[in-house]
């Protein structure tokens, strides 16, 4: 993934401008800075959820795959993915998983993440910590060799970090993985840095 | 795509048979102003031409309260980013006209009957009757799919979708208007030369809604 001179307005305030990056499989890249500094923006430009004003951004799998198919080898996460209210952890897997989800699989993921008690469980009833696991879950769901992950253990409790932390560990060969963050052991996770925000 | 399509309208449909908001206030319009004209009327029946006004008003105002919810309700959750990085904006737009489809089926079904047995609806013609109440019903759903996303997207909600819609739905419910009144009117022949403009109409606005949609959605 590359990014060549990222600039993002709204209306006249300008966000961040000149970015470049680029970052390879197996690679990991942490966004920091604070509030209001873009990370999010940032982050939903390189999901292709959002155009930057200027710049550009190209991911390369084995060609250059076009910004309308970005999802489809993305996971993506942040605080302002909600899951639905009316349904349970099964049935949101159900609906994100592109392929036809085993349920071993769901069951896996329901374990590690500690809500496999929960599963059949509407997420009306969830607490904040418990959607933002399945939200990590149904990020990492498609087995998406990029991650792009806003702000992913916020809400969690110590051992959510630990579960998340260490599955980011097991899985990070191959992968993109990009995260907003200003917590300092998820920095730690990653190879390089942007600050935004100096 | 078509798999896409199908868990994006079972999600739907299984959010929607829980909370059954939409149609709950939808079928409770048209039963209320269904029941509400038959009293006023004192059991005197209208000319079949007030008839077919008035069935297209309690259609049309019935479907303003449900069809935009399938849209606003993903905006007002906070739901619509976690749909977009889930499913394609084409998938979207396809299971949420099917569901529209879905709904205004279930409304045009429970509104006719009640309106043909309270209002005392002498139907002359009753395959015209029905095709002509399917094909309005196709064309209303047809423009305000697209319209709700606007509407969803512009954080206009409820009120604003009706008042957008009236004028671009004026010529549907004229022509359904029209060709509903000659199946009350006339034992002839009838022409369905209205109804296929219908079909084709909700066509070409499906068409082009679906080329047009990802723009809508997405916030580029």
């Amino acid at each position: 993934m590359e990014a060549i001179n990222l600039a993002r307005k709204f209306g006249r305030t300008s966000i961040f401008r000149d970015i470049n990056f680029s970052v390879a499989a197996g690679e990991s890249l942490c966004v920091t800075g604070p509030n209001g500094s873009g990370k999010s923006t940032l982050l939903r430009i390189l999901a292709g959820l959002l155009s930057p004003t200027t710049g550009k951004v190209t991911h390369t799998l084995d060609r250059t795959i076009p910004k309308d198919a970005w999802l489809d080898h993305t996971g993506y996460t942040g605080p302002l993915v909600n899951p639905y209210d009316e349904l349970t952890a099964l049935e949101h897997i159900r609906f994100a998983g592109r392929r036809a989800m085993e349920r071993a699989t769901a069951d896996s993921f329901l374990t590690r993440f500690d809500l496999a008690r929960h599963r059949d469980k509407k997420v009306r009833y969830y607490s904040s910590g418990m959607k933002q696991r399945l939200k990590i879950i149904l990020a990492f769901l498609n087995d998406p060799p990029v991650l792009i992950l806003d702000e992913p253990s916020t809400n969690l409790d110590a051992r959510g970090k630990d579960i998340l932390h260490t599955y980011i560990d097991s899985i990070r060969s191959g992968k993109i993985i990009i995260i907003a963050t200003n917590d300092p052991a998820e920095e730690r996770l990653c190879g390089g840095g942007i600050q935004l925000g100096q | 795509m078509v798999s896409e399509i199908i868990r994006n309208l079972a999600k739907d449909l299984r959010v929607e048979f829980r909370s059954r908001f939409a149609i709950n206030i939808s079928l409770a319009f048209a039963v209320i102003a269904t029941l509400a004209l038959s009293l006023a009327t004192g059991g005197i029946p209208f000319p079949p031409r007030v008839q077919s006004v008035l069935l297209w008003l309690i259609i049309f105002f019935s479907a303003m309260n449900g069809l935009s919810h399938i849209f606003v309700r993903e905006d007002d959750r906070g739901t619509s980013l976690f749909l977009l990085v889930s499913t394609t904006s084409d998938a979207i737009y396809l299971s949420k006209l099917i569901y529209n489809l879905i709904f205004m089926s279930v409304l045009l079904a429970v509104i006719t009957p009640l309106f043909v047995f309270f209002l005392q609806v002498n139907i002359l013609g009753i395959p015209p009757f029905i095709i002509s109440v399917l094909t309005g019903g196709l064309s209303i759903t047809a423009v305000t799919t697209i319209l709700a996303a606007m509407v969803a997207k512009s954080g206009g909600k409820g009120p604003l979708f009706t008042i957008i819609s009236f004028p671009l739905l004026l010529p549907v419910l004229w022509l359904s208007i029209f060709s509903t009144a000659a199946t009350l009117e006339s034992t002839g022949p009838h022409g369905y030369g209205t109804q296929l403009f219908l079909l084709a109409f909700s066509g070409f606005i499906t068409a082009l809604s679906f080329l047009l949609f990802r723009f809508v959605w997405l916030d580029e």
